[in-house]
C-alpha cells in the first residue's frame, strides 16, 4: 500500500465527507417523521391508512432498496409530473435531482423499519402513567408530548443510533444514479490513479470514524438521559 | 356533591357493575370494601372516565352527565374536577419529584411556574417529602412514591380524589406513613372516595361504608353500623372471614 497516496486519497474525498454526512441527517430525520406517522396510524387504528401503512411497510422492506432507488429514479418525475398537471403548475420534474430522488428512496425505506422501532419504545410507556395523565386532565396531545414522548425516546435512542449508520451506509448506492458521497468519490478518485485499495481502505476508514463519533454520541446522551429515570 | 343513578358496565359478557346508586356529600370520606372483583375500583375509574360505563347517570358539583353519550368536553371537565391515587402510583418516570407535582398544574391549569412551584413546595412538605425534590421516582420507595402521588393529585384542587388501594402494593412496615397521610388529607375537608381492604382504617377515617358484592352495592351506612350492627348477612360474613383470617396472621407471628 502507498502511504503518500492514502493521504492524497483522504485529501481527495475529504471534501464529499460534510455533504454524506448532510444527506444521511436529511434522511435520518425524515425517516423519524415518516416513522412516526405511520407508528400513529398503527397505534390509533386510522381506518383505511392503516391498510396502506400495513402493504406500504411490507413492500418497503421486502424489496432491496437498490431496486426501489431505480423504481424511483424511473418513475419519480412522472408521478410529480402528474401532480403538477392536475394543480397546473409549471414545473417540470424531469430535470428533478438524483440527490431528491435518493433522499426519497432511502427516507422511505428506512421509515418501514423507524415505524417499529418507534411503535416498540411507545408501547415501553407504562399505561399506568397514561391514565394517571388522563385522570389529571391532561389531553391527549399533553400526555403524548409531555409524558410518552420524553421516555419513548430514551427507548428508541440506541435504535436511532444503529439506524443513523444504516442510512449512511445506504447513501453509498447513491453511486447508481450519480449521487457523490464518501464511496462514490473513492471509485472516482481509483479509476483515475488506478490505486483501488488505497481509495477504499480511506472510505473504510472514514465510515468507521464517522459510526465512532455516532456511537460516542448517543451513548453519552442515553446515560444522560437514564440517569434522570 | 356526587350522585350516581344506575351505574352499568360490562366487559364483553360479564356484567361488573350492575346498577350501582350512590350519594355522597361534600367532605364525606367514604370508604368501598367488599371481596376482590366486585367492582368497587372499577366504580373509581368511572367517575373519572378512566373505565367507560355503558349506562348510568352522574352528578358531580354543576357537571352532569348522561354516560351513554358523553362528549369529550365533560370528559376533560370530569377530570379536571377530580383526581386519583393509584394502587401502583404511576408516577410520570421522566419528571423529578418536584415536576411530578408541577406539572399537571402548568398543563392543565396553565398556572405560572412560579405560582406551581410555591404550590408543591407546600404540598411536599405536608407529605414529608421536601428532600426529595429533586430525585426521580425511581429512587424512591414504594411509600415515598405513593406520598410524592397523593401531593401530585392535591396540586390539581379537586373536588374530589379517589384512593385506589392506595396501600395494596406497599411493603408492610410503609403502609402507615401513606395512611398517615391520607388521614391529614381527610381532614382537610376534601371529599375521598377510597377502595382498601385495611378494614380498621376505613373503620377510623370514613363516615360512610359502602359493602359492595358482586357489582352491587350491598349495604352503605356509618362504620359503626357495617362494623358492628350489620343486619345484613352477606356483610357480616365477609367481615367475619376477613378477621377470621387477620387473627391467623396475628396468631402465625
Amino acid at each position: 500500500m502507498n502511504i503518500e497516496i492514502l493521504w492524497q486519497d483522504f485529501l481527495g474525498i475529504l471534501p464529499v465527507v460534510p455533504q454524506t454526512i448532510a444527506l444521511a441527517v436529511i434522511i435520518f430525520l425524515l425517516s423519524i417523521l415518516i416513522g412516526t406517522v405511520m407508528a400513529l396510524i398503527q397505534e390509533y387504528n386510522v381506518p383505511i391508512l392503516i391498510q396502506i401503512v400495513v402493504l406500504f411497510k411490507l413492500f418497503l422492506r421486502g424489496t432491496p432498496l437498490i431496486v426501489f432507488i431505480f423504481i424511483m429514479y424511473y418513475s419519480l418525475p412522472g408521478i410529480v409530473n402528474f401532480f403538477t398537471n392536475l394543480l397546473s403548475l409549471s414545473y417540470n420534474a424531469n430535470n428533478i435531482s438524483p440527490m431528491i430522488i435518493l433522499i426519497v428512496a432511502v427516507s422511505l425505506t428506512v421509515s418501514s423499519f423507524q415505524a417499529e422501532t418507534i411503535r416498540g419504545s411507545f408501547l415501553s410507556v407504562s399505561h399506568g402513567q397514561i391514565e394517571a395523565a388522563r385522570s389529571l386532565g391532561y389531553t391527549p396531545f399533553q400526555a403524548f408530548t409531555r409524558i410518552i414522548t420524553p421516555q419513548a425516546l430514551v427507548e428508541a435512542l440506541p435504535e436511532f443510533g444503529s439506524a443513523f449508520l444504516v442510512v449512511m451506509k445506504a447513501i453509498s448506492l447513491g453511486f447508481m444514479i450519480t449521487v457523490v458521497d464518501i464511496f462514490a468519490q473513492a471509485r472516482l478518485i481509483a479509476s483515475s490513479n488506478s490505486y483501488y485499495i488505497e481509495a477504499f481502505v480511506v472510505a473504510a476508514l472514514m465510515y468507521w470514524g464517522i459510526a465512532v463519533i455516532v456511537v460516542k454520541l448517543t451513548n453519552k446522551f442515553e446515560s444522560r438521559l437514564l440517569s434522570r429515570s | 356533591m356526587l350522585n350516581i343513578q344506575n351505574l352499568k358496565l360490562s366487559f364483553g359478557e360479564k356484567e361488573v357493575l350492575k346498577g350501582v346508586d350512590l350519594n355522597v356529600n361534600k367532605g364525606d370520606v367514604v370508604t368501598f370494601i367488599g371481596p376482590s372483583g366486585t367492582g368497587k375500583t372499577t366504580i373509581l375509574k368511572c367517575i373519572n372516565y378512566l373505565v367507560e360505563p355503558h349506562e348510568g347517570q352522574m352528578q358531580i358539583g354543576d357537571i352532569n352527565i348522561d354516560f351513554k353519550n358523553i362528549n369529550k368536553k365533560e370528559t376533560l371537565k370530569l377530570r379536571r374536577n377530580t383526581a386519583m391515587v393509584f394502587q401502583q402510583f404511576n408516577l410520570f418516570k421522566n419528571k423529578t419529584v418536584l415536576e411530578n407535582v408541577m406539572d399537571a398544574q402548568i398543563a392543565v391549569q396553565k398556572k405560572s411556574k412560579k405560582e406551581a412551584y410555591d404550590k408543591s413546595i407546600d404540598l411536599l412538605g405536608k407529605v414529608g417529602l421536601l428532600d426529595k425534590e429533586k430525585d426521580y421516582p425511581s429512587k424512591l420507595s414504594g411509600g415515598q412514591q405513593q406520598r410524592v402521588s397523593i401531593a401530585r393529585a392535591l396540586a390539581v384542587e379537586p373536588d374530589i380524589i379517589l384512593f385506589d388501594e392506595p396501600t395494596s402494593s406497599l411493603d408492610p412496615e410503609l403502609v402507615d406513613e401513606v395512611l398517615k397521610v391520607i388521614e391529614r388529607v381527610a381532614k382537610t375537608g376534601v371529599t375521598i372516595l377510597l377502595v382498601t381492604h385495611e378494614m380498621d382504617f376505613a373503620r377510623k377515617i370514613s363516615n360512610k361504608v359502602v359493602f359492595m358484592e358482586k357489582g352491587k352495592v350491598v349495604e352503605e351506612g356509618p362504620p359503626q353500623q357495617i362494623f358492628e350492627n350489620s343486619q345484613n348477612e352477606r356483610t357480616k360474613k365477609f367481615l367475619r372471614k376477613f378477621y377470621a383470617k387477620t387473627n391467623e396472621m396475628v396468631e402465625a407471628k
